[in-house]
């Protein structure tokens, strides 16, 4: 089951510019997962060690926050990975 | 607060308006609004802020105008670089709309400032390039109960928020924490011009809504905007509970300066080398004097150019990879303009390495001081 995943600029770099990708996968964890294999390193940029959503990151299946990494994606969601920005 | 006949005539097009009106208009004329930062956002912000007749416009930065600023703060000419942006703005923005009065605040925010700055204001806009200063006037504005409109921009993407006292989350609700470094930074990544135009035009429209009373501002929704897609995307954004400084046990009680990392007594540890300093090492061999260069640029921008022997680990990935660092050489780290490479050095502070070495004012001045063919990338 693969969902489409939007990927935020500050994160681009690992997805050659790609704003939009897509992911295989039943959860979140498994789309994380899923980003890590083809973009080695995305996926430590969004969680820590300790598998926690980063501070300064906020993912979304369509407009539903997630709050568990083992929350469900549809095959028709969009994952949204909001990253925090500092340019004025 | 009545308006003359000049007045009348300057905003026939808003009085026509019958959401806005005489009344609607009488309450900008009374409005204070405080833009931070004269930038990208600050810039096409003021602008419509003055035109649509904001009585009292508060300007916030202490930054002097330079020609790269000119591809997107619209709020200059050419023949303002050099000048103090405060300055430059005041006058630009007069000559717009000489029936306001426009105050320059040409400082640093800091916790000691912050709520006298504020205080004389009605809702503040933000538009800073600086994280730290985001959660200070965030923090301020909660302790003030100010509204506060927030944007921020980043190569093609700009988030924007609105935060109402009271009423809804605050910027520490939607991002708890963040560092530079790990989060987007224009300075580094590059911006498209016209980008912050069109965030800094939604927080000058949010600021009319709250100043006149009309319309719904985004408060608890996220408005991304992606310009190389043209989509706007909005995600709802809920009070946290155990927010540090609007959650209901709060441990954010006073404006607090962020621990930067700048400025921490750690880094009086590091070994800061100018341009022509680290070209005398290169000169000598580095494996000779007992270093290793790492470039902590994003991939894109080493590879357009980097330094002879130099490997890339990005800020954002030091932390995980210090280990590859570990051994008996010390590493010197280098980017764009020497801000990054001072984090690395205080992340490998952190790590246990004794007395790393950075390039200070990085790639930037040693393209000006050593050699001027180099080519710093953008981002």
């Amino acid at each position: 089951m693969s969902c489409t995943v939007r990927i935020p600029s500050p994160l681009r770099s690992y997805t050659a510019g790609a704003a939009t990708v897509t992911a295989d996968g039943g959860t979140i964890e498994e789309v994380l997962a899923s980003l890590e294999r083809r973009f080695a390193g995305i996926r430590f940029r969004m969680v820590d060690e300790q598998a926690r959503i980063r501070p300064h990151i906020r993912l979304y299946v369509n407009t539903e926050e997630v709050q568990q990494l083992s929350q469900p994606v549809g095959a028709r969601d969009v994952v949204h990975v909001i990253c925090a920005l500092s340019g004025g | 607060m009545p308006l003359s006949a000049s007045e009348q005539s300057r905003y026939h097009r808003h009085l026509a308006l019958p959401e806005l009106g005489k009344d609607g208009q009488e309450r900008l004329k009374a409005a204070r609004v405080l833009v931070i930062g004269a930038g990208g956002l600050g810039s096409p912000a003021a602008l419509y802020l003055a035109a649509a007749g904001v009585g009292t416009l508060g300007l916030v930065d202490c930054d002097r105008v330079e020609l790269s600023n000119l591809q997107r703060q619209v709020l200059f000419d050419t023949a303002a670089v050099g000048r103090l942006k405060t300055e430059a703005a005041r006058e630009r923005l007069l000559a717009l709309n000489p029936e306001i009065s426009v105050v320059a605040h040409t400082l640093t925010l800091r916790a000691e400032n912050v709520l006298e700055v504020l205080r004389g204001y009605d809702l503040v806009l933000d538009g800073t390039d600086r994280l730290a200063t985001r959660y200070l006037v965030n923090d301020a504005c909660v302790l003030l109960g100010k509204p506060l409109v927030s944007a921020a921009i980043h190569r093609f993407e700009g988030h924007a928020m609105t935060y109402l006292p009271g009423r809804g989350p605050c910027y520490r609700c939607l991002f708890p924490a963040a560092e530079e470094g790990v989060v987007g930074n224009c300075a580094e990544a590059g911006v498209l011009g016209v980008l912050p135009g069109v965030l800094g035009a939604i927080q000058a429209t949010e600021a009319i809504k709250i100043a006149t009373g009309v319309g719904e501002p985004i408060v608890g929704r996220l408005v991304t905007y992606d310009a190389l897609e043209l989509r706007f995307v909005e995600l709802p954004v809920t009070r946290r509970a155990d927010c540090a400084v609007c959650g209901e046990h709060p441990t954010i009680t006073a404006p607090r300066d962020a621990a930067e990392l700048c400025d921490t007594e750690a880094l009086a540890q590091v070994r800061r080398l100018t341009a022509s300093a680290l070209s005398d090492l290169l000169a000598s061999e580095l494996d000779s004097a007992g270093l290793v260069l790492v470039d902590v640029r994003e991939p894109q921008e080493f590879n357009t150019r980097h330094l002879q022997g130099a490997r890339n680990i990005p800020l954002a990935d030091l932390a995980r990879r210090l280990g590859e660092l570990a051994g008996e050489r010390t590493p010197v780290f280098v980017c764009r303009s020497g801000r990054r490479s001072l984090m690395a050095c205080a992340l490998a502070l952190r790590g246990g390495m004794a007395a790393p070495a950075h390039l200070e004012g990085g790639l930037l001045a040693w393209a000006a001081d050593v050699d001027p063919a180099f080519e710093v990338a953008a981002g």
